[in-house]
């Protein structure tokens, strides 16, 4: 993935990585196409422009407002819903929000990916607006049915979906904590091991490998470590994220 | 919008760059100003940041993912003072 119109050079391993990323979004998932994963990362780009979601942005409560959302169409409403809901109001989310989700009949797994391919979009466009520079074009689908994969482990627990608790991976998922501490967002995709493992390579890159975050006698970036968290505490402050 | 620098050098721009990310702010002043301070290297590195973090609290939004036990001890004085378990609980 090149960024020719990028006023500064952007660091090998951030290119390689973004190639990776958008190959993942593009492939046939544990639960969704390769089609339904770019419609999913198309929609979470139109979601920035949906006059329902903008309107609910302003609504003391989201739930208030109701209408339908802009966009390309070609996913299933509830599937539209659970996109933009997460790119433009994800701190408004609540447990009986995502129960809604389900019992309109998307599955927990097509939730958690769909979570995942969301993400990995936000990521890759956020940098490419970062950079001052347009989104990168998405990728053609790939052929090939989801593989229908469910890591035997992954259990309800605290969270909203089940997830595979730090300390019982297994199997093919035996190396899914490797190198970290065990952070609970680490867990969250991981009911879905592909988007576990593709979001936080994307992470490992952008920001810091694990081995790396508390290392705090070596500076492994241009930026230093206070600068670094200082900038990830902002972003998370202005998302209103409480995790 | 831009508040203070957090005593951090850059602060000031990396705080209006974080504005600019969360669409508070004019990316291209932003981003020209950053530049500036931590040159074309700390710009990339500064956008893989925010690249991360405006994705990863969508993350933990979306899944409902609990804070561990050891960060919400450390920090229960200033999520009290700040009234932040109020908001969080507010979510449901």
């Amino acid at each position: 993935m090149a960024y020719p119109d990028s006023a500064a050079p952007i660091r090998a391993d951030i290119l390689a990585a973004h190639a990776r990323a958008w190959a993942w979004i593009a492939a046939p998932g544990n639960w969704l196409t390769g089609a339904e994963r770019v419609a999913i990362a198309a929609e979470t780009r139109h979601a920035r422009d949906c006059r329902l979601c903008a309107a609910r942005k302003r609504a003391l409560s989201p739930e208030a407002v109701t209408g339908e959302h802009d966009g390309p169409g070609v996913l299933e409403p509830p599937m539209v819903e659970i996109v933009h809901r997460i790119v433009t109001d994800p701190a408004r989310l609540t447990r009986r929000w995502f129960e809604a989700r389900l019992a309109e009949g998307v599955e927990v797994t097509r939730y958690v990916e769909t979570v995942g391919v969301v993400a990995v979009t936000v990521s890759l466009d956020t940098f490419a607006r970062s950079m001052g520079v347009a989104p990168r074009r998405l990728p053609e689908p790939k052929p090939g049915e989801p593989s229908g994969y469910r890591p035997a482990s992954a259990r309800m627990e605290e969270a909203w979906v089940p997830l595979i608790v730090h300390g019982e991976e297994s199997g093919a998922e035996a190396d899914i904590y490797s190198g970290t501490r065990g952070a609970y967002i680490l867990m969250a995709l991981t009911l879905v091991p592909e988007a576990k493992r593709a979001f936080f390579d994307l992470v490992e890159t952008q920001y810091l490998p694990s081995r790396w975050m508390q290392a705090f006698d070596t500076e492994h970036r241009a930026i230093s470590h206070a600068q670094i968290e200082f900038l990830a505490a902002r972003i998370s402050a202005l998302n209103q994220c409480v995790y | 919008m831009s508040g203070g620098g957090g005593g951090v050098a850059a602060g000031k721009e990396l705080a209006a760059f974080a504005e600019a990310v969360a669409g508070e702010g004019d990316m291209a002043a932003a981003i020209s100003a950053l530049r500036r301070k931590v040159g074309d290297a700390g710009w990339v590195d500064a956008a893989g940041v925010a690249a991360t973090f405006n994705a990863i609290d969508r993350v933990a939004d979306a899944t409902g993912i609990p804070l561990e036990p050891k960060k919400a001890a450390v920090s229960a004085d200033f999520r009290g003072d700040l009234d932040i378990d109020a908001w969080a609980e507010g979510r449901g």
